[in-house]
């Protein structure tokens, strides 16, 4: 997979790249004490993933095992490192910055495909089975409105949203 | 005024000058200047015959000014100067300019050209020095005596000092008992001894020389004649003028008198009340009468205020067996007068129970290095054993978290630098009494950067302290197993730890003592951003504030360890005594001055002033002016690039004195090129100048040198004059924007700069002719290179067109 489609920045570090993405700019101030690794529940269960090993990687500039790995998209956006980082790091918001630099790259898992595919097409990420909508009459809860596609579709426009290419080698 | 009579003095530098400079066609120019009563000509003029000559010159009366042209102006200002008030002249009367460095070095391959403006720049130095008026000293009495605040090792330390240099120092300690928080601390690092030891006084009254260190209750330190201690006391109120302040302290009752108290515990064993032990880490209790340990200074108990039943009880008084308690003491006012005070107040540990995940409010199990330090001193509440406070057992398994509040950005952001040593002490001395126990220190970086401080890691290790590399997330108590425990990753072993412990031990960040804000505000002294008070010039005025006559040492200024502490204690001393000892204050008044009637309600200048040295005053016509604090004022010129009304000046460089000078300088061109002016700062930018003569580098002679206090004097209607004085472009070369010499100066004159761009381009002229520098005295080669770029860029513009212009 090329780099064609997106705007690669020439002659900058990986780390400026980041940087100056929103939700990166707090990369630099990290000075690895491990607070958010010892506060992820993903990193305690899946070896795959360790936010202090995604930020010490960003910062080294090894872009390519970021953005083929699957790391950075294991992340379930608790925000618990982020609230215990003694450095103000946005840990959460950077791998969002991580992930939407790989997006833009064409290196996405398969699912976030999908969800985007579903997104434009049906204006959600998941389809609302019949037992969802049983279950929620039962809850006592409204029925889900029908989705206005038009609108969202002007909104994905005006943010340049397209369908994330699906990754190649991914299942 | 008296009529200007202007001596000249011109040297050669051993005939090197000449070599370039046409001296002939100096003098004779120098001839046709109006008022000038003597031109001489010599090899140097700033030592032996030169010297002299000036010297007789200014005695019969010949001359009343004085104008040198010499080389090395900044060493020989000060020997010219000296020598001219020798002779009976004021020695403001004189201007030294470098025709070597500023003129004939630089442009030696243009001769004609280096003549030309040696000639502009005599006649600038002459026209400056015809409207020179005298500057006379201020000079007032200091009283030889001292305010200590604090008594911790650091204030103690310089008590002791000011002492023996022969001052009457006043030690004033808000606690009962002198010591602070070096008293608490048990032992220092690296030499693990007592914490208390002292350097006693040099002289003893006894005779007995003392020369090694001692406990201070044996130091003599309490009997030394002109030392006057007082404890429970804090200032409350500070008025007067540095070398003359009065300074009101409280002094809170002791209830026991401290003459008649033999220190027999009678009173502790009948005392009924039992109080938490705040100064053990309320790890025990004490009676409301107390000793914070037996080996205290002073050797006399205290009642606590808040436990004691005064005299519903009153069973000390009757079994004191020399009368020495009295329940009716008040709390007493004292006025003290001394010529400087030095604040010791020292630091504290943070509150460590902002740090929600480590519960230290919430488990009693989770304590800091100072609770701690407690534990491990004999005289300590466990006589020396550690135990875990829920249930008073023995604690086997220790855990340190590092960094606890300290390089957080959410309470302190920086390194507290010395906590890293305080639990290798701690831990070390734990392993040592106790080789069984585990004790594990969690860390983001160890630095061990003092003397002896890496070995003393090293120790740390051989003993069996585990080091893990990782900042714990959190705490939890293990009900079950009725334990704590620490959860980590050790970065290293990209492990997760689940660390059990008995006792978690936060190395908390170390924070400014609790009233600095208050005390600072008392005195009328900065703090830095972090809360610890401000030192004037880290580097070349440590210990100083700007308020002369007001010192600082020890941990007021940062966390500092005991040899640290000392170290900056006896610089205190030196600068205090440097201050005192002739025993008045000298202050020369090449200061800002303000014009009562152009002045008026605008707090620009107050504000502005680095120095903190103009205030605004009420007038009898019910507005306000600006006044000028001489003691306090530096002569930079800030206030008066910022007055918007031309009401502020400095005596010792007038807007009239400028302007003659400029007008000068623009009068001669005697290049091809066209005339480019550059303001230089005395400071960095005057003497880049300087580095890129000396260094022998060239650049056009068009470049027109005139100096000024600070880049921030200058005014925008200035650079607006030296345009329509003829300038072609205007360069004005300061310090770098974070090492102004006074602070803000380049900074506002950076933005003084941006305005007058504005305005050049209203007038027509391009604000490309104008530029700001920042340059160090080393960076010659940016000036000679900022000089060549200016002249190229105005080179390439045509002639200014000025309105009213044929």
């Amino acid at each position: 997979m090329s780099n064609n489609n997106s705007e690669t920045i020439e002659n900058v570090s990986f780390s400026e790249e980041v940087t100056c993405r929103h939700g990166g700019e707090t990369l630099t101030a990290c000075y690895q004490c491990g607070t958010c690794a010892s506060s992820c529940p993903v990193a305690r269960l899946d070896s795959r993933f360790n936010p202090r090993e995604v930020i010490k990687l960003a910062l080294l500039g090894e872009k390519d095992e970021l953005m083929s790995g699957d790391s950075i998209w294991l992340c379930t956006s608790c925000f618990n490192c982020q609230e215990r980082c003694p450095q103000n790091v946005e840990i959460a918001e950077l791998i969002y910055a991580l992930r939407n630099i790989a997006i833009q790259a064409g290196n996405s898992p398969t699912i976030y495909a999908d969800f985007g595919s579903a997104l434009v097409d049906e204006g959600r990420i998941v389809q609302i089975s019949k037992f969802v909508e049983k279950k929620r009459e039962e809850y006592g809860l409204p029925p889900l409105k029908p989705v206005n596609l038009e609108t969202i579709n002007k909104i994905l426009h005006a943010t340049a949203f397209t369908k994330p290419e699906k990754k190649e080698a991914s299942q | 005024m008296e009529q200007s009579k202007v001596g000249v003095f011109i040297s050669d530098c051993g005939k090197q000058l000449s070599e370039i400079i046409d001296f002939d066609a100096l003098t004779n120019f120098i001839k046709t200047v109006p008022e000038i009563a003597l031109i001489a000509r010599g090899s140097e003029f700033w030592r032996g015959n030169g010297l002299q000559a000036i010297i007789d010159a200014i005695k019969s009366g010949k001359i009343n000014r004085v104008v040198v042209a010499e080389s090395i102006t900044k060493i020989s200002d000060v020997n010219i100067a000296q020598a001219v008030q020798d002779a009976g002249l004021n020695p403001y009367l004189v201007e030294v300019i470098d025709i070597k460095d500023h003129c004939a070095w630089p442009h030696r391959a243009m001769p004609r050209e280096a003549t030309e403006k040696a000639k502009a720049m005599i006649l600038s130095a002459i026209e400056r020095a015809k409207l020179l008026e005298p500057i006379e000293k201020l000079e007032f009495p200091a009283l030889k005596s001292a305010l200590v605040i604090g008594a911790g090792i650091a204030g103690m330390q310089t008590a002791v000092d000011l002492a023996d240099l022969g001052f009457e120092v006043n030690l004033i300690e808000k606690a009962p008992f002198l010591g602070g928080l070096s008293a608490r601390v048990g032992r220092f690092f690296p030499t693990d001894d007592c914490a208390i030891c002292i350097q006693p006084p040099a002289s003893d009254v006894k005779t007995i020389t003392h020369t090694s260190r001692k406990c201070v209750y044996r130091s003599g330190f309490s009997e030394i004649p002109n030392l006057n201690i007082l404890t429970n006391s804090t200032v409350i109120a500070v008025e007067g003028v540095p070398g003359n302040y009065k300074v009101t302290l409280e002094t809170k009752p002791r209830y026991v008198i401290a003459d008649r108290c033999v220190a027999c515990d009678k009173c502790v064993e009948v005392c009924p009340v039992e109080t938490p032990d705040e100064y053990n880490a309320n790890l025990t209790n004490r009676k409301a009468i107390y000793m914070n340990v037996p080996a205290v200074h002073p050797q006399v108990y205290v009642i606590d205020e808040d436990a004691c039943k005064f005299h519903e009880c009153a069973k000390c008084v009757s079994i004191c067996p020399s009368n020495a308690i009295d329940l009716n003491q008040k709390t007493e006012q004292v006025t003290l007068n001394v010529g400087s005070i030095v604040i010791a107040t020292g630091f504290r540990e943070f509150d460590s129970s902002k740090i929600k995940e480590y519960h230290y409010d919430e488990y009693p199990d989770v304590i800091t290095n100072l609770e701690l330090a407690r534990m491990i001193d004999g005289f300590g509440p466990t006589g020396g054993e550690i135990i875990r406070p829920s249930d008073g057992q023995p604690a086997k398994k220790i855990v340190f978290i590092q960094c606890a509040g300290s390089r957080d950005r959410r309470y302190s952001p920086y390194c507290s630098s010395i906590c890293c040593m305080i639990s290798l002490k701690n831990a070390s001395l734990i392993k040592e009494t106790n080789p069984d126990a585990e004790v594990y220190i969690c860390y983001i970086d160890i630095r061990t950067t003092g003397r002896e401080h890496e070995y003393y890691y090293e120790r740390a290790r051989e003993l069996g302290i585990k080091f893990v590399k990782g900042r714990p997330t959190e705490v939890y108590n293990d009900e079950d197993k009725g334990k704590l425990i620490v959860d980590v990753e050790d970065a290293l072993l990209h492990r997760f730890l689940d660390l059990e412990a008995d006792l978690v031990v936060l190395a908390t960040a170390l924070i400014p003592a609790e009233g600095t804000q208050e005390l600072a505000e008392l005195l009328g002294i900065e703090l830095e951003a972090d809360g610890f008070f401000k030192e004037y010039n880290s580097k070349l005025r440590p210990t100083e504030t700007k308020q002369r006559g007001i010192f600082l040492c020890g941990g007021a200024t940062f966390p500092r360890d005991a040899p640290n502490a000392s170290l900056h204690a006896h610089s205190a001393a030196m600068k205090a005594t440097k201050f005192m000892t002739s025993g008045k204050i000298v202050k020369d008044l090449r200061t800002a001055e303000v014009n009562d009637e152009y002045c008026g309600d605008c707090e620009f200048c107050p504000v502005t002033c680095p120095y903190g040295a103009i205030s605004l005053q009420p007038t009898s016509e019910g507005h306000f002016v600006a006044r000028v604090n001489d003691l306090l004022c530096e002569g930079c010129g800030v206030c008066v690039g910022t007055c918007p009304l031309n009401a502020i000046e400095l005596k010792h460089s007038k807007p009239n004195q400028m302007t003659a000078q400029m007008n000068a300088l623009l009068s001669i061109n005697g290049t091809s090129k066209p005339l480019v002016l550059a303001f230089c700062c005395q400071e960095c930018g005057h003497t880049a100048v300087d580095s890129s003569g000396m260094a022998k580098m060239e650049y056009p002679a068009n470049i027109r040198i005139i100096k000024v206090p600070c880049a921030g004097i200058v005014q925008v209607n200035q650079i607006l004059e030296a345009f329509k004085a003829g300038a072609q472009g205007v360069m004005i070369v300061g310090c770098k924007s974070d090492g102004c010499h006074y602070e803000v100066g380049s900074i506002k004159a950076e933005k003084k700069i941006d305005l007058a761009k504005v305005l050049l381009k209203e007038y027509g002229i391009e604000p490309e002719r104008l530029e700001i520098f920042r340059m160090v005295y080393i960076e010659g080669k940016q000036f000679a290179e900022a000089a060549k770029m200016m002249t190229e860029r105005v080179t390439k513009l045509s002639q200014i067109k000025l309105m009213g212009d044929s």
